[in-house]
């Protein structure tokens, strides 16, 4: 993929997604399914975005280097950049609109179709199409989501503990 | 703008994980130390920017950025959470990029691909559980997730028709309560 078309995939991916991982369903279906990244690419760049500093959303910077060197690095930092500023001149000229029932509708279903959207790509994660999971990583990928959506254990050592239960337990 | 800037790159450098640790260090800094901002511009701020497209932290970094100094405000904001940590998840990328054809690091992503895709789940869980309304109203916001799962499982059709077909059908059907809250599935 030349690094134009790449530029233009992450920012339309991220001006289209809500929060900072709403971009993985939309990355995954532009950049792995068209077999430009892989599965792997996107789980280590996930991986990396949780023990890392700053905001989560910073994974595809990771996945911009994987795919494209520090050229791509610095095309998804501007393109995850970017989108969130929208909020300045939208506040500035028009607030009441973003605090009316309609926006505050259209908000609530994009951010429950991309729930659905991560449920179905955490899920593929944990279970590739046409690979069969061990049970020790069916139990990690329980354990992560039950972890997570608790929010006890940070991230990092989430991604610590899946990591080292991998170097136990594959062959 | 010196103390914006040595703020926003303190919260890029040392919030690990992102999410809530990014935000408690930012409230940290804005209101409790440094008394830029009150409690409660830091709470509408951030309830604006969960409307805001991409990564919601950014939005918060350029509303706040603009409150304290302008447009000037926005770009160090911004440039100052984001470069640092850029840099730092570009030199992590790269370091891993080094052994991650040895055995022992396939090991390790057999093991860290469930749990990212894990972590990926209960984040879309949370983000769920925020966003739906309450009572008999449920049934409707948890059927919108439900589809959404079912589509992107199930069928070729593409993600941001989903969106944006769940975005028109919540601009009609989907109002009256409030989407956000104080903290939520933040990123």
């Amino acid at each position: 993929m030349d690094p134009l078309t790449l530029f233009a995939v992450l920012l339309k991916d991220s001006a289209l997604a809500l929060g900072g991982l709403g971009s993985l369903p939309l990355l995954r279906q532009d950049l792995v399914a068209t077999g430009f990244a892989t599965d792997s690419q996107l789980v280590q760049a996930l991986a990396i975005g949780r023990l890392s500093t700053g905001p989560n959303g910073l994974w595809i910077v990771s996945l911009g280097y994987q795919m494209a060197g520090l050229l791509g690095a610095a095309m998804a930092l501007i393109a995850s950049s970017i989108p969130p500023l929208v909020i300045l001149p939208a506040t500035a000229v028009a607030r009441r609109w973003l605090l009316s029932v309609p926006f505050a509708g259209l908000v609530r279903g994009a951010a429950l179709a991309t729930a659905g959207l991560l449920c179905a790509t955490g899920f593929s994660l944990i279970v590739p199409a046409g690979d069969v999971p061990s049970w020790w990583q069916v139990v990690i990928g329980i354990a992560a989501a039950v972890f997570t959506y608790q929010g006890r254990l940070h991230p990092a050592v989430v991604v610590i503990g899946g990591a080292l239960l991998g170097l136990l337990l594959a062959r | 703008m010196r103390e914006l800037a040595r703020i926003f790159i303190a919260v890029g450098t040392q919030s690990v994980g992102g999410g809530t640790s990014t935000l408690f260090l930012l409230r940290r800094f804005l209101v409790e130390r440094g008394a830029h901002l009150s409690e409660r511009e830091f709470t509408e701020a951030w309830a604006l920017c969960q409307l805001s497209p991409g990564i919601h932290l950014v939005a918060l970094a350029g509303l706040l950025g603009q409150r304290v100094a302008g447009w000037r405000g926005v770009i160090v904001a911004v440039s100052g959470m984001m470069v640092p940590a850029a840099v730092i998840t570009v030199a992590m990328t790269a370091a891993y990029g080094l052994i991650a054809d040895q055995p022992l690091a396939r090991a390790a992503l057999q093991g860290m691909a469930p749990a990212t895709g894990g972590m990926t789940l209960g984040l879309a869980i949370v983000l769920a559980r925020d966003a739906r309304r309450h009572g008999l109203r449920t049934v409707v916001d948890v059927s919108v997730v439900i589809v959404a799962f079912a589509v992107l499982l199930l069928t070729t059709v593409s993600s941001i028709a989903v969106i944006g077909a769940a975005a028109l059908i919540g601009a009609v059907f989907l109002g009256r309560e409030r989407p956000t809250t104080p903290e939520g599935a933040v990123g």
